[in-house]
């Protein structure tokens, strides 16, 4: 329902927030992409309602942090709480919201059970990877694998 | 979030499945598909959930700090009579839902949204069946006037589109767009419903709504996404989706769905016995503020898709430009974005209700004039409507001054059943209150 507060809040994801989302990212990545928020937003709110959260600022949404619970994916069976996708305006950043839009989502992830909160992040994406071991994640004993597809193949000898 | 699912008695569970067979064909396909479209996603449980943990103890009203009740005769009379009106009414608009989505459900255009309206139903199945949980699992027999728990199952589960609780429930879908549409507007009022229950004073009712809410949320993004894709083709000039089709549909939608809140003025009693935390007005003030958001961001989807080179903030001012002065911006006119119908508009119930007012607030003196208004702004096939020509009789008779408001509130003649009670029966007819066929109808 809409907020009336001047101040700051954090507050569960919903439908009406894709068009702040689909603008905090074409602030940061410079492109308009409103069909994969919309897709993105649709997935988390059939998949996990209350999980993902957004921030406001004066009424407005000025970040948002999506994930979900799951469990029985990668062979790991204990729920886990999975951060996928975080932005905040870049003129709202220094003011915690992450951190408390981090929070929220742990709260949630606790409540489902969760005893862990995975990501995945580039390790060359300094900001990001300085942002998620600020608010506590650090490497797991789980490695990221991956084979790119489209190189060329070695050549046996 | 800790959940506690139950089955209904074999044989109220057994009657949804029989209802679901006849109201609800494409169920088996969505289980079937259900990994395509929901991959990873938990199973459709088509039972009750009741949330543990949540407060026991009353927020609001004249027993505000008591502990919540949690058998019907820790109710007073009064208080109980109220709350069996209101788990009757809700569901109702479940059951009631699902047979007007299935109406046009096979003519979307894309196996997404359909598969995503079918979600849709199914758990608004579940959401009915959630409601006869609460009707079947505890005593109200000295507020039922005498109708057993089986009685008002079988009262629910025969009704069909037409003689359904609310307005919103009795109206015929004319196309996919009003599935769409429903979902984005009148489902919305269902999340404010719930919202408003949560904190509810009789304690299994207030469970039973944060599971229910947290289904509600896709059944709202199951409208406006689509919606908003719809916007973005119709920038685009795709010929088969307009921006007049869609504001048609919000105009047949938006008016039904404020008066889902109740009548403006009223709504103390919910409070007063701590059922709801909001009144009629209160809420509806709300709802409206929410829907004009969700109209802005659609509108400006289509914008950004007529003007791929437009940066946001040039969006936003030719939006702003259209709404203040409705003239037109590189061949877009105000008349080709949506808008949210002035709430007086297209009234028959609640405090403007029969009052001539158009989408824009602008007023009428004459009905036959305002009747060829609501024709040129509604979709052809509600136009030519039982519905709309029990309207339009009501509508000239208060014009006239033969008929009070209040008498055309209640004339407006309802399709009931008079013939048999399962929902296999087409015993179903267009009756007056208080004929012959309606007293044999309730007999």
């Amino acid at each position: 329902m809409p907020g009336t507060e001047t101040g700051t809040r954090i507050r569960p994801l919903d439908e009406l927030d894709i068009d702040a989302i689909v603008r905090i990212d074409e602030r940061i990545s410079g492109i308009y992409r409103p069909e994969i928020w919309e897709q993105r937003v649709g997935f988390y709110l059939r998949r996990d309602p209350g999980a993902s959260q957004v921030a406001e600022a004066g009424g407005k949404v000025v970040g948002f942090m999506l994930g979900d619970l799951r469990a029985g994916e990668f062979g790991l069976e204990e729920p886990s709480g999975w951060i996928e996708r975080f932005g905040i305006d870049p003129d709202q950043r220094g003011k915690d919201l992450g951190r408390q839009m981090f929070a929220a989502m742990v709260a949630h992830f606790q409540a489902g059970g969760a005893r862990s909160v995975r990501t995945l992040v580039d390790r060359k994406d300094e900001g990001v990877a300085g942002f998620l071991r600020a608010l506590g994640l650090s490497p797991s004993p789980l490695e990221a694998l991956e084979m790119r597809l489209d190189a060329k193949p070695t050549e046996s000898r | 979030m800790k959940v506690e699912a139950i089955s209904l008695e074999k044989k109220y569970h057994g009657a949804v499945e029989h209802w679901q067979r006849h109201n609800f064909k494409d169920y088996e396909t969505l289980l079937d598909q259900w990994e395509k479209y929901f991959p990873t996603d938990e199973r459709f449980c088509l039972c009750a959930k009741l949330e543990l943990g949540t407060s026991d103890t009353i927020a609001i009203g004249e027993h505000q700090g008591e502990k919540k009740r949690l058998e019907p005769e820790q109710l007073s009379e009064e208080e109980a009579a109220h709350l069996l009106a209101i788990i009757k009414a809700q569901a109702s608009t479940e059951f009631g839902s699902i047979q007007q989505h299935a109406g046009t459900l096979e003519r979307a255009d894309d196996d997404q949204d359909r598969f995503w309206v079918l979600r849709v139903m199914a758990e608004e199945l579940r959401h009915g069946y959630q409601m006869l949980h609460l009707l079947l699992s505890k005593d109200w027999s000295h507020v039922s006037r005498g109708v057993t728990g089986e009685q008002m199952v079988e009262e629910i589960l025969s009704m069909q589109t037409g003689n359904h609780v609310l307005d919103a429930f009795n109206l015929d879908y004319d196309s996919f767009i009003d599935n769409i549409t429903f979902a984005a507007i009148v489902d919305r009022v269902g999340k404010y419903q719930l919202t408003m229950q949560r904190i509810c004073a009789y304690r299994p009712m207030a469970d039973s709504m944060p599971p229910m809410l947290r289904e509600e949320a896709f059944h709202l993004a199951a409208g406006v996404i689509p919606m908003r894709r719809w916007a973005q083709r119709a920038a685009q000039g795709d010929p088969f989706i307009t921006m007049t089709a869609i504001q048609h549909a919000i105009n047949k939608w938006v008016p039904r769905a404020l008066e889902m809140f109740g009548d403006e003025r009223g709504g103390e009693t919910n409070v007063k016995f701590g059922f709801k935390d909001l009144k009629n007005r209160e809420a509806q003030d709300q709802y409206i503020e929410e829907v004009q958001k969700m109209i802005r961001d659609i509108n400006l989807r289509f914008i950004r898709a007529r003007f791929p080179a437009y940066a946001p903030e040039q969006a936003d001012a030719a939006l702003a430009e259209l709404e203040r002065a409705r003239g037109t911006h590189h061949g877009v006119r105000r008349e080709d974005l949506l808008r949210t119908p002035d709430r007086r508009f297209f009234r028959r119930k609640g405090e403007p209700a029969f009052s001539m007012v158009g989408v824009d607030g602008e007023p009428f003196t004459d009905a036959e004039e305002y009747l060829r208004y609501l024709s040129r702004h509604l979709n052809e096939g509600y136009v030519a409507s039982r519905d709309m020509r029990n309207y339009a009789e009501a509508l000239r008779g208060v014009a006239a001054g033969t008929l009070a408001v209040k008498d055309a509130i209640m004339k407006m003649p309802k399709l009931k059943r008079v013939g048999g009670t399962c929902p296999c029966s087409k015993g179903v007819r267009w009756v007056m209150d208080g004929s012959a066929a309606d007293q044999a109808a309730s007999a």
